[in-house]
């Protein structure tokens, strides 16, 4: 006779394995039920992810919350919250009238101001050579094309400027930073104005792609001779050069704190959608960067989470500006603080 | 011998050297090539171990990421591992019996024409792109619903039928068909006979093909960039929300400028090449023997 | 009863009062895993469809042959002419290095290699291919580009400067070489495994009557093995370009984007598979990420007809060979 045994014994087997699988499976789900954790769940500028990832630990510990956090660029972050992907959506890119109507009932509220700092890789130069809107403009659209340019030279005497071959590194995904910068060049040069433009995306005449502030960064830190744009915070924590830039005052300024609240009190009231633009700011903001920018949260105005996420913005645009100075994040201003928080009490369920 | 009988023999011989020294530099071509293979192989693994081994500590096993992390807090890829093992184990148990049930319909059952399509069927399947795969449980599953672990299980799950059914099929084909006509011919009915006289014999081809298969996804990373990626720095064993895995983490971490993420990557990718390693070295040693005690019977 | 009776009966659902339900179940169950796994295949074709549905209804056909990629908000343009591109130039070039390479492995394994360690040696060729697509990527971009942007890359360039092919390289590395590199790696344990086993099924007396004429070993590899397992060989390089044209991930890391195209391998680009992997997490509008599963849907087209021509030279040279693919009667 054969083994009927066995034959059970393999149903046996696969019951229990069904069993113990149905068991994992409850357990996993039942879990978040035990939890008193909310997940709040947000996505977009890499820009200000080194501050939002600041607040993920003390939201943890202040309300219970676990922030989660996609830093997947700008332009995808709006795309992210018009689909309702995610609770929360960042972006330094105001939105376009058209990306409010696809967004359906979204607000956008300025939750932190930072700066975009020209960082570069130039084997035995400095740190903090200076520059100017002109030269940059001419840099990234491809018409000087080694360091020792002598517009580079002119600009920095006494500086050895090597005759390495310049690698523009720019943002291969939609991005805010790329936003502001690209604003700042047009307006500082009317032939980029012309020919390439600002936005989000932009035809770059020349150099290579980095997906996001880290792989901008990356490509920086790894090439030779390669300039790029980004975050401050990106380019100070990976110890990377990045240029003074002259203002309109004349002066030779730093991506630091106080560049940028100079450059903030160069724009003080905020448009109808909150939006803010505070690049080239005019000569008698002496101590301004011309090249800061604020950042924008996106939320709907109306969301099942809406008091979970008014209790995070409003202790993101309060407590959570304490966590800023160190990554070169100004807190925002008085005046923007008051409108930001009026926005964020619109939100209900 | 004439002069012309003695050229014709010179020129013979020469012909003969020219030829000789033909085939020893393809003997040297074919051996430096075996040469470039184990010595590429040697390099990676050394590669990877070299940067991972200092990188490893309990740390990477025991505490969640913090991105961006001004202070030098201890941090690990804790959430990455945990999410690796529940997704990896949910896909396992939705493509085994799958995997099984068709190679059995395709072993015992089936006519050649049917059999024919389906394994025509099962090599396209495998010839798929991960990248595809990611791209179809994209659309199907989180268009709409937001991403899962579980999703990202099924899509690997889809890349370890073919290869659990095929290795199934081979060794169900290798039980010899006398044991089967012999518990026929005893009355047994053809489901008992395949269940519990012919499954035994496979068991360990199974699991050998179970273990490579699970080798080959757990280091696939493409189909959870489209399904899995949105996730926190918290460990979470719920595949209802999505999970962070080892794959992705490392392709994040890769692309990174920092060099402390350079050195977390090492060490993970070092612990997932071992896991791989040893599996699939492992696996096919099993299967060595265990073929051997098939046809030995 | 006889025991041919009692065989015939036994296989017989359906034995006149007595219903078998245990087969049937069975062989519902397990057709129906055939059926699903069928159903399956079925199922991302037209979701792969579905879901570039929106960029084939806006750009059509022509889309193939664009080379063209601006997401820029209110100029947007796609096309995949230059991802079409750089997966030829990619796999094509990687296929070219691979193939003599896989070759010699499978001939010293098969006819030069010591017995003692054919089997080793075997198995570490094949632990090639377990290596994830990520680890070979991390090592790319942290190893192997960064060395051979700072050693051959440049070296080349200033030798052989002249041919297009062979411009400016980066210091970084990341440029469609590096990649080449990557996916000969990929390619090498599929393509010498599969010949490996080709050279061991050519039959001894073919090649005896061989080294019977006096001819070398390599003109019996030359004039018997290769002709005997041509057909073979053309299927293992077929499924070899297969794995390449399909890799996303470790290509996606050290090819360094970049939508030209150009002759120049030191500089960036993409592949189909590479850009959708860098462009699918942050894209913007729906056109656009109808255009990546469009970029999508051509490689699925491409793998499908790889793969399909990789089983027809199968099927055809076994037929040949007179050899009936497995399954019992």
């Amino acid at each position: 006779m054969p083994k009927l045994g066995f034959s059970t014994r393999i149903a046996t087997a696969l019951a229990a394995a069904a069993t113990v699988a149905a068991l994992v499976a409850t357990t996993a789900v039942a879990h978040p039920a035990k939890h008193a954790d909310t997940t709040i769940s947000g996505a977009g500028s890499t820009f200000v992810q080194p501050l939002v990832s600041q607040w993920i630990t003390p939201l943890g510990s202040a309300y219970g919350y676990n922030l989660q956090y996609s830093g997947v660029g700008s332009g995808a972050g709006i795309a992210a919250i018009t689909a309702r992907t995610v609770d929360f959506g960042a972006s330094d890119a105001p939105m376009t009238p058209d990306q409010f109507s696809a967004c359906n009932g979204c607000l956008q509220i300025p939750w932190a101001l930072g700066a975009v700092a020209i960082m570069y890789n130039v084997p035995g130069a400095p740190n903090l050579m200076k520059i100017d809107g002109a030269t940059l403009a001419k840099i990234f659209s491809g018409q000087i094309t080694t360091w020792n340019d002598p517009a580079i030279a002119k600009l920095n005497p006494g500086v050895n400027l090597p005759s390495t071959k310049i690698t523009v590194a720019h943002r291969s995904d939609n991005s805010g930073t790329t936003y502001a910068f690209t604003d700042y060049l047009s307006k500082i040069s009317p032939s980029w104005a012309s020919q390439i433009g600002s936005g989000v995306a932009v035809n770059w005449p020349t150099g290579t792609g980095g997906k996001g502030s880290s792989g901008v960064t990356a490509v920086v830190s790894q090439t030779a001779g390669a300039i790029g744009y980004v975050d401050i915070a990106y380019a100070l924590h990976n110890h990377l050069n990045y240029f003074r830039v002259k203002n309109n005052s004349g002066k030779y300024t730093t991506p630091g704190l106080r560049g940028m609240l100079s450059a903030a009190s160069s724009d003080q009231t905020p448009d109808s959608n909150n939006a803010l633009s505070i690049v080239n700011p005019p000569a008698k903001f002496a101590n301004a960067y011309p090249i800061s920018t604020f950042t924008y949260v996106i939320v709907p105005q109306q969301s099942s989470k809406a008091a979970d996420l008014k209790k995070f913005l409003f202790w993101a645009v309060t407590k959570g500006q304490t966590y800023g100075p160190k990554l070169y994040f100004a807190p925002i201003p008085k005046s923007v603080l008051v409108v930001a928080e009026k926005t964020i009490a619109k939100i209900h369920s | 011998m004439s002069a012309q009988e003695v050229q014709r023999s010179v020129l013979r011989v020469e012909g003969l050297a020219r030829r000789k020294a033909v085939n020893r530099t393809m003997e040297l071509l074919a051996w430096v090539s075996a040469l470039i293979a184990v010595a590429i192989l040697g390099i990676v693994v050394y590669s990877v171990a070299r940067r991972g081994l200092p990188a490893l500590n309990l740390d990477l096993l025991t505490k969640d990421p913090i991105p961006f992390s001004l202070t030098n807090q201890p941090q690990g890829l804790r959430n990455a591992f945990v999410g690796t093992l529940v997704i990896v184990s949910l896909a396992t148990l939705m493509a085994l019996p799958f995997g099984i049930l068709v190679a059995i319909y395709l072993n015992e059952f089936a006519p050649a024409s049917i059999r024919n399509v389906v394994t025509m069927v099962l090599d396209i399947l495998n010839g798929v792109p991960a990248i595809v795969i990611g791209i179809f449980v994209f659309g199907l599953f989180v268009v709409g619903h937001g991403q899962s672990g579980w999703a990202g299980s099924f899509a690997l799950a889809c890349l370890m039928l073919p290869l659990v059914a095929r290795s199934t099929m081979e060794v169900l084909a290798l039980v010899p068909n006398s044991l089967r006509e012999a518990s026929l011919g005893l009355g047994v009915a053809r489901w008992r006979t395949t269940l519990s006289i012919v499954l035994p014999q496979t068991i360990g081809g199974i699991l050998t093909g179970t273990v490579l298969a699970v080798a080959r996804v757990a280091g696939e990373t493409a189909p959870l960039l489209f399904v899995s990626s949105f996730v926190g720095t918290k460990t979470s064993w719920n595949p209802l929300h999505a999970l962070q895995s080892i794959p992705v983490a490392i392709f994040e971490l890769s692309e990174s400028p920092d060099p402390a993420d350079h050195a977390r990557a090492w060490a993970a990718a070092f612990v997932l090449l071992m896991f791989i390693l040893f599996a699939s070295l492992g696996a096919r040693w099993l299967a060595t023997r265990s073929r051997r005690k098939i046809m030995g019977r | 009863m006889s025991s041919a009776e009692l065989t015939a009966a036994a296989r017989r659902p359906f034995t006149g009062r007595r219903v078998q339900w245990g087969d049937l179940i069975l062989q519902v169950v397990a057709g129906g895993a055939a059926l699903a796994v069928t159903v399956l295949v079925a199922l991302i074709i037209w979701k792969v469809i579905e879901g570039a549905r929106l960029s084939i209804q806006t750009y059509g056909l022509g889309f193939v042959a664009r080379v063209a990629w601006n997401p820029v908000l209110g100029h947007e343009l796609y096309g995949a002419g230059s991802f079409i591109f750089g997966t030829a130039i990619t796999s094509l070039f990687a296929l070219l290095l691979a193939a003599p390479i896989s070759m010699g492995i499978a001939l010293y394994l098969t006819e030069l290699a010591p017995t003692v360690i054919r089997g080793p040696v075997t198995a570490l060729v094949e632990t090639l291919a377990a290596i994830p697509s990520v680890v070979l990527g991390l090592w790319g971009i942290l190893v192997l580009g960064p060395a051979l942007g700072t050693t051959i890359q440049p070296w080349l360039h200033s030798a052989l400067g002249f041919i297009p092919l062979f411009g400016p390289p980066t210091s970084s590395g990341a440029s469609i070489f590096t990649a080449i590199i990557i996916l000969t790696i990929m390619i090498l344990p599929i393509v010498s495994s599969i010949s490996r086993e080709l050279f061991l099924g050519v039959p001894t007396e073919l090649k005896e009557a061989g080294y019977g004429l006096g001819v070398t070993r390599w003109e019996v590899v030359r004039g018997v093995m290769f002709p005997y397992a041509s057909g073979g060989i053309a299927a293992a390089l077929i499924l070899g370009l297969g794995r390449a044209i399909g890799e996303a991930i470790a290509v996606t890391q050290v090819i360094g984007g970049g939508v030209f195209i150009h002759w120049n391998l030191f500089s960036g680009g993409d592949t189909l598979a590479s850009k959708i992997a860098a462009s699918y997490q942050g894209s913007t509008t729906k056109l656009q990420t109808a255009s990546l599963i469009y970029l999508g849907l051509i490689l699925l087209v491409f793998s499908l007809v790889v793969n399909l021509v990789a089983q027809w030279i199968v099927r055809r040279s076994a037929r040949k060979l007179g050899i009936v693919r497995g399954g019992h009667a």
